[in-house]
Parts: structure tokens; sequence; C-alpha cells
């Protein structure tokens, strides 16, 4: 039950989310975007909120994402255009690069992680920033990409839109096209994902070695592969973050390896919640939607960033789990009074 | 050849500066502060005003003053509720306010590029001999090593540099004996903050200002504290002349790896040694 309803949220919020933000002033781009640089929240939730690692460069693997994605299309495989094709090539590499740094990483704690993972991330940029004849530097990629989706015997060309509706103030289904679908689609099952690992017992042994890692070791289990495979999957699916935002926006640049990206996933998932599954999720929708609707507005328009450190700095001092994290703190706490309150009648202490 | 080690060295120097405030930080709060380079550039821009509008050296009076007013502001608003919190909550906290100062300025200043001129009295160059050198840039590499002197010996001879070491080494003992941690611990932040505006207003002459410098600078300052060693006063010395020559040996033999070198020097160092070249190992898992 509890399952279906999980699924049914989830599709619902999904399938009603590119018209809900037309009236706020969004529009169904913003939201196929908000999903993709999502799932890299999402991951990065894995290392900070459940295994405690701060990482604080996982713009790499999103960045390298990316560009994967669209050399696949380009120089790699050219002959084959395929989104699954370069979503593909994108995840594996980045899955791979993903697990070496892990094994280099993972040994060390809090801020010498944290400083690690930057001096990594760091390395990629500037290697993709001086390997021009592959990457084209500064300039960044741009690839007319025919790529499609093949399923079965057809292929979908994922820019089209679908057809005429009008919604009144929640726009016209035209304006969505089939790649907020598929972003959707992926996003599901991403969350699905992320549910089950998180309730497995892989989540738990998890949770126990960021809450005491000495004695997790003394029950038996080796928290250095924990780790290890928390950051590989939390860079596998950054990775596929950073293929879908290159494929979808037929561009990339080195900005996505930048500091400031790597800082940008911190900031979505801490201020949606970390240690709540749909937290990154809400964190990246707000801050990306702020964004837009402020750098829009000639007044404020250079100032969004600044309106994102503000937003950022609150969560921090006064909701430290978040918008949603508090949210459920508040739930538990309700629930424990509740507990006390009826467990006399039970019998128990 | 030796006017670039020159400037290798004196671009080391501003590293050094920079990371000094950082390392004496870490060592006394065992807090990486991310908002660093935001006191440098507050220090740029205020050294910017007061320049304009009084004279350099007012300029690089004023800076270090307003920088630790402010650092203070924000040891008492912000960062003491997060002393006792783990290292990564305090990572987080300094990056906001880094990003909230940084765009604060770039509101009020606009993004632009900024510099100011120097007075008559450090313009030109000097002849060095081998080589004729810029005069305020050797004014600039004169000052830092004095900076580094003082700072060593207010360490090292005053009350409070006392509490410092000790507490560096072990903080509760001190509490224990009497010493005030607490207070130690904001005048350290102040100075460390200090330390970084008056950097920010001497060396944007030489190095130019934006509202994105003082991250710009913050980075590679990492790198330096992390090669000498978190913590580590004559680390972070050290480890500054040592990347301000890498960076600028390999501008002149590869410069396409001139960014590259000191972010793989970075990974090395704490992959094989985190606590640095200089640094005591025992803090690693702090």
């Amino acid at each position: 039950m509890k399952q279906v309803g999980f699924y049914g949220f989830t599709a619902l919020g999904l399938l009603l989310f590119p018209f809900a933000i037309h009236p706020i002033g969004g529009y169904p781009g913003l939201a196929t975007e908000i999903l993709i640089v999502g799932i890299a929240a999402i991951g990065f939730n894995l290392l900070l909120g459940y295994a405690g690692l701060l990482s604080y460069g996982q713009a790499m693997f999103y960045g390298v994402g990316s560009y994967m994605a669209l050399l696949t299309v380009q120089r790699f495989f050219p002959q084959w255009p395929s989104i699954w094709l370069s979503l593909l090539v994108a995840i594996v590499f980045v899955t791979v690069m993903a697990l070496v740094i892990g094994l280099l990483t993972v040994r060390l704690y809090g801020i010498y992680f944290a400083l690690l993972t930057l001096a990594f991330a760091q390395m990629f940029y500037f290697i993709v920033f001086q390997w021009k004849s592959l990457t084209r530097g500064d300039d960044g990629l741009q690839v007319i990409t025919n790529a499609t989706l093949q399923l079965g015997f057809t292929s979908i060309d994922l820019t089209r839109t679908f057809p005429d509706f009008e919604l009144g103030p929640f726009g016209n289904l035209h304006d969505v096209h089939y790649w907020y679908a598929f972003a959707a689609i992926i996003t599901l099952v991403v969350l699905a994902f992320m549910r089950a690992l998180i309730r497995s017992q892989f989540g738990e042994i998890l949770a126990a070695i960021r809450e005491n890692e000495e004695r997790s070791t003394f029950v038996g289990f080796d928290p250095l592969r924990y780790k290890v495979a928390a950051f590989t999957i939390a860079g596998m699916l950054t990775g596929l973050s950073g293929g879908l935002k290159g494929l979808y926006e037929a561009s990339t640049g080195v900005d996505t390896l930048s500091i400031d990206m790597s800082g940008s996933f911190v900031i979505f998932a801490v201020v949606g919640g970390i240690k709540t599954l749909f937290g990154p999720l809400v964190g990246t929708g707000l801050i990306m939607y702020l964004q837009n609707v402020v750098s829009g507005n000639p007044v404020f328009g250079n100032g969004w960033r600044l309106i994102e450190g503000l937003i950022f700095v609150a969560v921090i001092v006064f909701l430290p789990g978040g918008l949603l994290g508090s949210f459920k703190k508040k739930r538990a706490h309700a629930a424990l009074a509740n507990a006390v309150r009826v467990s006399p009648v039970e019998g128990r202490p | 050849m030796p006017g670039q080690l020159l400037d290798g060295f004196i671009r080391g120097l501003l590293y050094v500066a920079i990371a000094l405030g950082l390392t004496i930080v870490f060592g006394m709060l065992r807090l990486v502060n991310f908002a660093h380079g935001a006191f440098y550039i507050i220090g740029a821009y205020v050294g910017l005003v007061v320049t304009e509008h009084v004279g350099l050296l007012a300029g690089i009076i004023a800076a270090p003053i307003a920088v630790a007013l402010f650092a203070i502001a924000f040891d008492f608003a912000l960062l003491r509720r997060f002393y006792d919190k783990e290292p990564t909550a305090q990572i987080l906290v300094t990056f906001g306010v880094a990003i909230v100062v940084e765009e604060t300025l770039r509101l009020i200043f606009t993004g632009t590029t900024r510099t100011y001129v120097v007075p008559a009295w450090v313009q030109g160059s000097l002849n060095l001999g081998f080589t004729q050198y810029p005069t305020y840039r050797i004014a600039f590499g004169l000052g830092v090593i004095v900076l580094v002197i003082a700072v060593w010996l207010f360490i090292q001879r005053t009350n409070y540099g006392l509490i410092v070491r000790a507490g560096v080494r072990d903080r509760t003992m001190v509490q224990l004996l009497g010493g005030n941690v607490r207070q130690a611990s904001t005048v350290i932040f102040a100075l460390g903050a200090a330390l970084a505006g008056l950097v920010g207003a001497a060396a944007s002459p030489i190095y130019s200002i934006d509202p994105g410098k003082g991250f710009e600078f913050l980075v590679p300052s990492f790198v330096v504290v992390v090669i000498g060693g978190l913590g580590s006063f004559w680390g972070a010395v050290l480890g500054g002349l040592l990347v301000g020559e890498l960076q600028s040996l390999t501008t002149l033999f590869l410069p396409a790896a001139s960014d590259l070198v000191i972010y793989v020097a970075m990974a090395l160092v704490l992959l094989v040694k985190p606590s640095g070249l200089f640094g005591e190992s025992e803090v690693i898992r702090g």
C-alpha cells in the first residue's frame, strides 16, 4: 500500500509539475532542467545525508558526464546517434571515475575529504579546460544532436512537443517537450532506486557508519567498502544528470565542472533537506525557480545569487534539517508525543 | 627567468599572507573558513573606497579594521552556534556567508574589474641588478615578510598567543586551566580576518579587484595550507612560497599545466600525508 502511495504521489507530482509552475512564472523547460539537475542533488544526498561525506567536487562527475554524452554523438559514435548510447557511455565512464576517486578519497574524514574532492574536481576542471582538441576549452561544446530515443521499433525525437491543448492558467500542453516526459520517468526511477537503497540493509549500515564508524567496524562491517559504494553510486547519478543536461541542451561548457557548480549541488540538497528522499529535488526546484524568476526581474536581476546565499544561510541556521527535513522532524516529534501519551495504556513505560 | 622567479615569489607571498589567517584560524577553531576569501575581498573594496577618497596608506589601515569588525559580528551572530557542530556544518555556514558577501559586493560595486592608482613614491620600478622590478611589488613583498614576523611574534610572545598555541594542542585542557578559549577564538578569528583584509587592500593594486577575486584566491590558499599542513604556521609560509613558484615555473615551461599542477600537488599531499608537510599527524580525524 505504502509502495503504491509513493509511486502514485510521485508520478502525480511529476505529471502536474510543468503545468503547476506556469502560473507562478515558470515554464515547462525549466521543469525539465530542474529534474535533470535534481538527479545530481539526489545523488549528492546519498553522500552528505546518508554517508555523512561532504564532497566538494560533485561537479566533476556532472561536467564529465555532460561532455562524455555529447562527445559520444559528436566524436566516438557519430554513426549511432542514440540517447541511450550517449547516456550509457557517460554513466559507465563517470561510474568508473567515481569508483577510482572514491577508493582514493573516502579514507579521509570531514574537511580533509572535502578538500581532497575539491582538489580532484579542480584537476578535472583544468584538464577539460586545457584539452582543447577534444573539449574546445573555454568555448564549450555545441553539438547538433540528431540523437533520438530508440524504443523497440520506433524512435522518438525528444525535442518534439505534445499536441496543442489549452489548459487555461496552466499554459498549454503544446509547451511541453517529450524531453520532460523522459526526464520525469528517469527521475521517478531514480527516486524509487534511492528509496529502495536507503531502506535496504546497505542504507542502514551506511547510517550506522555515519553515526559511529568505530562501532560499525566492531560489529564487523568494513566502512570503507560502504563509503566507496555510496561515493560511486552518487557519482553515477551525477554522471547521469550531467549526460542528460548535455543532451537536453545540446551543449555544455567548462562551467559544469566549476567549484560554483559543486557548491550549487551542496546548496540544493541542504536547502531542500538532506536525509530526506524528496528534499534535494525540492531544494533544486526552489533555487532554480527563484533564479529564473528573479533574474528575469529588471530590479533584482543581478541579485538572484545573493538571494540563493541568504536562503542557504537562513536554512543552515534556522532549519538545519532543510525545508523537508524540519517538517519531517516536527512530524516525528508529534508521533513521539503521541507514542508517549498512549504508552501507559499498553503498560509500557 | 629571474623576473619569473620573482613574480612567483611575490605571488607566493600573497598566498602566504592569505593562508596565514586561514591556518591560524584552523589551528585555534578547527574551522576551515570558506569565508576567508570574502574577508580578502571586503578588505579590497574598503581599501579601494578609502584610497580613492583619502589615500593608499589610509586604505591599507582601514581595510583590516573594517574586516576585523565584520568578522567579530559574523562570529557573534552566526559562527558561535556552530563551534560545537561537526566540521561539515561549519564549512557550509562559512560557504553561505562567502556567497552573501560576494554577491552583496557585486550589487554595490557591480562586477567590473577595478584597480586603484598607487602614490608616486611606489610607482615606477627599481633596478635590482639582475632585473628591473615594479617598486610597489617589492614594497608589497617586504610588507608581507614583516607581517609574517609580526604574527609569529604575536603567537610566540603574547598571552593570546599562548592560549592559541595551547588551544591547538588541547582545547579542553586550556579551558580547564582557566584560559578563555572562547574569547581567544574570537580574537584569533578577527585577527585572521584582519590579515585577509589587509592583504586584500595591499594586493589589489597588483592583482586588481572584482567580487569573484576572494574565492579565486581562496582556492589556491587551500592548496597552500593543505600542502603546508592545516594549522601549521611555517607550513603556510613555505607552502605559499612553494605554490607561488610552482605556478610561476610551470607557466614558464608548461603553461597548459600551470593551474593543474598545484591541485595535483594538493591531492598527492592529502593522499600520502594528509597532515601536510609540516603539520602534526594527530589532527587528521578532527
